[in-house]
């Protein structure tokens, strides 16, 4: 099973390990709540873990909870939500950004509307 | 433009740097005793949140959409201060910006009717990074008296006491960024010793003041009144006037929202009550001084010195808002400067 997840989370808390040993496969896993084995069969692309663990880990590692569900080929439970109530525009959109930059993605963006005051 | 991510304002100004970036938050916070007292400054209990006026067009007022914007809830007599911060940019340093706040489009600086114009004397505006946070309206040199949220219509806010009218209340803010050369000119590139100075400094700790609870109205439109008074300083811009590049401004109006009105507008329920400020000091918990090297303006002016806080107002409407309100003393102080500041959010405990 491969899924780019385990080798991030590795990485990352292999390079936290180096400034500060509280960053243990052991103590990582104690705080994220799992078992150190668990925890290292999904930093072997072993196993994927449930969105819940998925958010704890990013919390513990100080990551972007969206980039890890992505590399575990999960979709936020928040963003499937946004994504189900209008499932056509969502597609649609996302289609249509798929091809741009990322700085041309960026400007689309939503902006606080000013009025008359 | 300005963004709305996460209960942050986001003001960016592509056309003039890539990079100028300023955030500004609605913190919870304690409301301070209204006597005679002068207080330090009272903790941030996280963000008020913030929603887009557009999301709601069909339940909220004509008024609300026609001033756009967006929209926070507040509980009757509730306080909040505005917390400032902008990015470091290439290691030159936090890019600069003028805010000019008003409530009701009464200045929060000068007391005065709202000006459109970008005036230096008397200076109605703030400078950020200079000024990190605003807590309140200016009334003198050094002391400002704390944002409180009062239902409009009912004579509290500034916005009555000094146009005589309530037609308007809410938030309105407007951000000019410093003109790109002249940021690059003032702030060279860093060399990392000087960074590792600049994030030097000490913190310092010594040691040196309730309210009742209050019904919620049905009022629609809440404004902010001048609450207790607090030290704080608004600084003079160190600038020039000819540096700032006022033909590029953002502009926002924030809507307050009692909070029956904010459960009926989106459904979702407002953050519950913050603590009393006895409560709060009750437990040793920290208030705080802030420290800057900057000369600090006059403000208030005459209208500014003329605003009657809401405990003054109340006893002469006999009301009795605060008649069990109980001046307190705050058993820790905690004094901090831009080198904490800069460091993150420094008044959270």
């Amino acid at each position: 099973m491969v899924n780019g997840l385990g080798e991030h989370i590795r990485e990352r808390r292999e390079a936290l390990k180096t400034t500060d040993k509280a960053f243990s496969l052991r103590q990582v896993a104690q705080r994220v709540e799992v078992e150190p084995s668990y925890l290292s069969k999904v930093e072997r692309g072993l196993e994927v873990p449930s969105e819940a663990t998925v958010r704890r880990i990013a919390e513990e590692l100080g990551a972007n909870p969206d980039v890890l569900l992505a590399l575990a080929g999960k979709v936020s439970s928040d963003l499937q939500q946004v994504i189900r109530k209008r499932p056509e525009l969502f597609a649609q959109v996302i289609r249509d950004l798929a091809q741009l930059p990322d700085h041309a993605v960026l400007r689309v963006v939503r902006e606080v509307r000013d009025g008359t005051w | 433009m300005i963004e709305l991510k996460n209960n942050e304002l986001t003001f960016t100004f592509p056309d003039v740097h890539p990079d100028a970036q300023l955030t500004l938050t609605f913190q919870r916070t304690l409301r301070i005793p209204d006597d005679d007292d002068t207080y330090a400054l009272p903790p941030g209990l996280g963000t008020f949140p913030l929603k887009h006026v557009d999301d709601f067009r069909s339940k909220i007022p004509p008024s609300w959409n026609e001033h756009g914007g967006v929209m926070m809830p507040m509980f009757q007599a509730e306080a909040m201060w505005i917390d400032f911060s902008s990015e470091d940019i290439d290691n030159r340093g936090e890019y600069c910006f003028i805010v000019k706040i008003a409530t009701g489009k009464v200045n929060a600086v000068t007391g005065e009717d709202w000006r459109d114009s970008v005036n230096r004397a008397p200076q109605d505006y703030l400078v950020v990074p200079t000024q990190p946070w605003l807590d309140g309206y200016c009334v003198e040199k050094g002391t400002i008296r704390q944002f409180v949220a009062m239902p409009l219509g009912a004579g509290y806010t500034a916005e009555e006491q000094v146009t005589g009218e309530a037609r308007v209340g809410g938030v309105q803010i407007v951000v000019y960024p410093m003109k790109r050369e002249v940021f690059e000119r003032r702030f060279p590139v860093r060399r990392w010793r000087e960074d590792l100075e600049r994030r030097h400094s000490d913190e310092i700790m010594y040691s040196p003041a309730p309210e009742a609870a209050l019904e919620e109205t049905v009022h629609m439109d809440m404004g902010l009144a001048p609450g207790g008074k607090m030290r704080q300083e608004i600084y003079d811009d160190p600038y020039d006037l000819a540096d700032w590049d006022l033909r590029h401004r953002s502009r926002c109006f924030v809507h307050l929202a009692n909070s029956m009105t904010w459960r009926a507008v989106t459904g979702t329920e407002p953050p519950t009550k913050p603590p009393t400020a006895k409560e709060y000091s009750d437990r040793g918990l920290p208030w705080f001084d802030y420290y800057a090297e900057v000369p600090a303006v006059d403000g208030g002016g005459a209208l500014g010195k003329s605003l009657k806080s809401v405990a003054q107002v109340s006893v002469e409407k006999k009301d009795a808002l605060f008649s069990e309100e109980q001046s307190i003393v705050p058993a820790v102080v905690r004094g901090v400067g831009p080198a904490q500041r800069s460091g993150g959010r420094v008044r959270e405990w």
